[in-house]
């Protein structure tokens, strides 16, 4: 109900300016539609309802009658509406809104026959008008009845001799007939005209078999170059799981203000979905056009986040501060010290920090503290990185990042009581929570050496000193030997991660970690081809575990690979 | 090895913990405490299929399937999520007292029914109701065509199944929206070319003459089960068989001026005195359906439908077919939705209907020695399902109570004939 007032009042804004426009000044019949409008807003429909008859005698004849409609329909009175509607089209009858308000109120109330005698009366009483056909071509099709619709657009090509005006409802009517690339042809001919149509043809078009999406990524891609026609297809390849050949629809975009737009909107989303790098990518090329201190920032901070570290430098240089020493120490600083100490300069990103240092809040500086122990970390100086979080003070050694290095250092006890205080959640502290918890003593050297090297960014030497370390550790092993998994999986390395999935299965069937690790390997089996094996291997786990949280998604997997469920197209 | 040796140990450990030890019945309820309905005919139809015996309690805790306790039903039952229950003796026993008291019935079910789908080579399952419930369930089928059908291959099969086939030879009038759509143009070029190759003049001749073999299959005890668009065109060309009943577009010929008089409704199995849509250019067949989906102006809306309530001692056939956990259903759309009462012939069962309306949407009957089903619709888990939809994915919709109508059918055959008391 909300709904439809506030789609009432918006065509009332939208209405009253175009069509009392022409009353010169305000005079009482505009009080009249007012009155009829504050009752409306109101909910007193049957109030309203004599006050917008009234307004219909005025100039503000069409919004008195949209306002009727509306009330009409709330009351279920819609019938009423047709004497008043025949008195106004006789009137005028060339005003298109008398006749929609027509054809819309014999539809709503089934009456089929005289809605079609009223379009039949339209399209005699004004030839050239390609009003009537969308009309009723759109009737059609929000009743499903797409073959009709075809007809009524064929009509409207024989008797205007073309059919511009119509590529909206062409363009639907190819998609609710299941003819993407003509569908898709039609649409772009629609937003050349009619720019705010991009997400009705989004809309229309995701459902695009992929078989056929070849068809419709030719259309919107061939020269000329649009930008309606590029945006539509950056979302279609976004919703097709495929959010780089998104970016590649917009990428060659020439700079101006509306590319400038799409790719700032396409960066937006891709922050929302952390796709770093396109999102890197779309406001670097915004940028180019627009090249405001905030989206240089946006810019160097996604370039971080896609572990870019240059690029974020150069993308945020220091000099864009100007003068403004606090923007300067609260913005671009920490942007170009965690560059520094990606990049394995904690040095240089320490001696940057104290130089700004008067500028900082506190809590800037205990950030810009733990970046540069983070830099050393990834230096391997683990001595360095303590010494700079000493220097921050008890609030440093007693950090979630104290916890880390003590984890790193194999302190197990003190890790346990720190990495718990981080106000922070990631999944590598949940799995360093996870697995300082399960171990029992208080020194695991071996589990720290694999979580430095994973911190340094060393996924492949990490991957092997958990599975290392799970031979030392009993009771962590089946986690460190998942991790260890997921990180070969993650490197590309299948066979590998097979190899420890396979392990967890067979030497670890009783942990938490066995159900996930099967599904995996399934999974990963599935994937190579192996339909026997996959199948073998799920059904193991739905029968051995049939309390693990796992079986729904084991099942599903068994269906895709037993193809008694249709797959992903 | 270990691996192998610890899923034996862990398999043997869910057989024996998750149910009572010792049962010598597992019964397979089908009510709402069921996770997964349609899976569980599934597992039915693989006990008969292993030449286990098992019975169809009509009535029980919504028409429940009662199995020997085996390993293999067991495991295939942890495996789908079915939700089964152990009977020890005592339970069963009083079971059977229950069933013996009130309207209920147990039917044995004795022996898988060999299953034929009508459908083209290259169709995929996902765009016909039955083969997707057949898939999800994981019950066997062979797919038949034209030429299997004229190759007389039928006989080969208990249990046939039809959807959306236009057997008028009209291709469901889709050249009125579609004809210059890719898919229509290949569709009218296979056709034309298996009917030439099969020795017809046209596609209708072909279609005709199919329909004709269909009828015989039932005549000779055949069980035909039919939805959407099959059920009305089946009847029309077996009534029409020597008429006429095509447009110019599809065999060169407009429709005979008097078709609908020569109609001869004694061959047909379940209408009678139906009109044939004499203009090319509705989409539409006859007055048979009561929907009329495709047609401006005749297009009703869709409610819901209710199933009879038989008599599962004196009705056992009609009650199987009509088990279900629900017995109001929501309406779904085909190119035949329904059938119009006014047209169908003295005998016919309805199994479901639409209260204070002029149609039926699910009918029954026999014709020779064989019976025929109709359900209209497409689908009942995509009411408004268009051409290009995407196919539904049942393991979204495991308790589908339209679907069980369909699976209902896959298993009736496999019923031991009782002399019927009625």
């Amino acid at each position: 109900m909300r709904l439809r007032r506030s789609l009432a009042w918006l065509a009332l804004i939208i209405a009253v300016p175009v069509y009392a426009g022409a009353q010169q000044p305000a005079s009482a019949d505009s009080t009249v539609l007012f009155k009829a409008l504050d009752l409306e807003s109101a909910g007193k429909y049957k109030e309203a309802a004599p006050l917008f008859r009234a307004a219909l005698q005025t100039p503000s004849s069409v919004s008195a009658l949209l306002g009727l409609e509306r009330v009409y329909a709330e009351l279920g009175w819609s019938d009423s509406l047709l004497a008043p509607l025949d008195t106004l089209i006789q009137r005028n009858p060339r005003e298109p809104m008398y006749r929609t308000v027509q054809l819309r109120t014999l539809q709503t109330l089934g009456k089929d026959t005289d809605l079609r005698r009223a379009f039949e009366r339209w399209t005699r009483d004004i030839p050239t008008d390609p009003s009537p056909y969308r009309e009723m071509a759109r009737i059609l099709l929000q009743r499903n009845q797409t073959s009709s619709a075809d007809s009524v657009i064929r009509r409207a090509r024989a008797a205007l001799g073309r059919a511009n005006d119509l590529q909206l409802e062409i363009a639907q009517l190819r998609a609710a007939m299941g003819l993407w690339a003509e569908s898709a042809v039609a649409w772009r001919q629609a937003l050349v005209g009619a720019p705010y149509l991009e997400q009705a043809a989004v809309y229309a078009l995701a459902p695009t078999p992929s078989a056929t999406r070849q068809a419709v990524r030719q259309t919107l891609l061939a020269a000329p170059i649009e930008v309606g026609a590029r945006r539509v297809l950056a979302d279609l390849e976004t919703g097709w799981g495929a959010p780089s050949a998104g970016w590649e629809a917009l990428r060659p975009l020439p700079p101006d203000s509306a590319s400038a737009d799409a790719w700032t909107e396409f960066a937006d989303k891709a922050e929302a979905e952390e796709r770093w790098p396109l999102a890197r990518e779309a406001l670097a090329a915004a940028l180019k056009w627009r090249p405001t201190p905030d989206l240089s920032v946006r810019a160097a901070r996604a370039a971080l986040n896609a572990g870019d570290a240059e690029a974020a430098m150069t993308l945020a240089p220091l000099a864009q501060a100007g003068n403004d020493s606090t923007r300067l120490a609260q913005v671009y600083v920490p942007i170009h010290a965690r560059a520094l100490a990606m990049l394995g300069k904690p040095e240089d990103a320490a001696a940057l920090s104290g130089r700004v240092d008067k500028w900082l809040t506190p809590a800037t500086r205990v950030a810009l503290t733990r970046t540069v122990a983070w830099g050393w970390v990834r230096s391997g100086d683990m001595i360095k990185a303590r010494a700079a979080l000493s220097a921050a003070g008890v609030e440093g050694d007693s950090s979630d990042t104290a916890g880390w290095l003590a984890l790193y250092e194999g302190d197990l006890k003190t890790a346990r009581t720190l990495l718990r205080s981080g106000a922070e959640t990631t999944p590598e502290l949940a799995l360093a929570l996870g697995l300082v918890a399960r171990i029992r003593g208080d020194r695991a050297p071996e589990i720290g050496k694999a979580f430095l090297s994973l911190a340094r960014g060393d996924t492949t030497r990490a991957a092997a000193e958990m599975a290392e370390a799970a031979e030392r550790f009993p009771d962590g092993a089946s986690l460190l030997l998942l991790t260890a998994a997921q990180l070969r999986f993650a490197l590309k390395d299948e066979s590998q991660a097979i190899v420890l999935w396979q392990r967890v299965v067979e030497q670890q069937g009783a942990t938490p970690e066995a159900p996930q690790a099967e599904l995996e390997w399934a999974r990963a089996l599935r994937r190579k081809g192996d339909a026997g094996a996959a199948v073998a291997h799920l059904e193991h786990l739905i029968l051995t575990y049939p309390q693990s949280a796992l079986v729904p998604q084991a099942r599903r997997e068994l269906e895709l690979v037993r193809s008694s469920i249709p797959g992903n197209s | 090895m270990r691996f192998w040796r610890s899923f034996g140990l862990a398999f043997i450990a869910a057989l024996t913990l998750g149910v009572r030890a010792g049962a010598q019945k597992l019964l397979v309820p089908m009510d709402d405490a069921q996770q997964n309905h349609l899976k569980a005919y599934g597992l039915t139809f693989s006990a008969l299929k292993a030449g286990i015996t098992a019975e169809w309690l009509l009535n029980y805790r919504g028409g429940s399937f009662l199995l020997p306790d085996t390993p293999e039903l067991r495991r295939r039952a942890g495996l789908d999520g079915i939700t089964i229950e152990a009977l020890d003796n005592g339970s069963l026993a009083g079971i059977r007292n229950e069933i013996a008291e009130a309207n209920m019935e147990t039917v044995p079910l004795e022996k898988a029914p060999k299953i034929a789908v009508y459908t083209p080579p290259d169709a995929p399952p996902w765009d016909d109701a039955v083969t997707l419930a057949l898939k999800y369930a994981g019950i066997e089928y062979t797919a038949v065509y034209d030429d299997e059908v004229e190759k007389g291959e039928l006989s080969k099969y208990d249990w046939l199944h039809l959807h959306h086939e236009d057997f008028t030879g009209q291709l469901n009038k889709f050249y009125l929206g579609y004809r210059d759509a890719p898919w229509f143009v290949d569709l009218l070029q296979k056709n034309a070319t298996s009917a030439r190759r099969l020795g017809f003049s046209n596609i209708p001749a072909l279609k005709k003459d199919v329909a004709e073999k269909i009828r015989q299959f039932v005549e000779r005890g055949g069980f035909v089960f039919a939805m959407c668009g099959a059920t009305e065109t089946l009847e029309l060309a077996i009534a029409g068989h020597d008429v006429d009943l095509a447009s110019s577009f599809i065999d060169g010929t407009p429709m005979d001026e008097n078709a609908d008089r020569k109609m001869d409704w004694k061959r047909a199995m379940a209408f009678q005195g139906a009109h044939l849509e004499m203009s090319p250019y509705v989409n539409s067949m006859s007055d048979i359906d009561g929907h009329q989906v495709n047609v401006p102006g005749r297009r009703q809306p869709l409610g819901t439908f209710t199933l009879f309530n038989f008599s599962a001692k004196f009705d056992p056939v009609p009650s199987m077919l009509v088990q279900d956990h629900r017995a109001v259903i929501s309406d779904f759309f085909g190119v035949t939705t329904s059938f119009n009462k006014s047209v169908l012939k003295p005998g016919v069962t309805v199994l479901a209907f639409e209260e204070g309306a002029p149609w039926v949407k699910y009918i029954h009957g026999d014709y020779g020695k064989g019976t025929w089903t109709y359900y209209g619709g497409h689908d009942p888990e995509d009411p408004q399902h268009a051409i290009g939809n995407p196919p539904t994915d049942l393991s979204l919709h495991k308790n589908s109570p339209g679907y069980r109508l369909i699976l209902n059918n896959v298993l009736f055959p496999a019923a031991k004939k009782k002399p019927l008391k009625t």
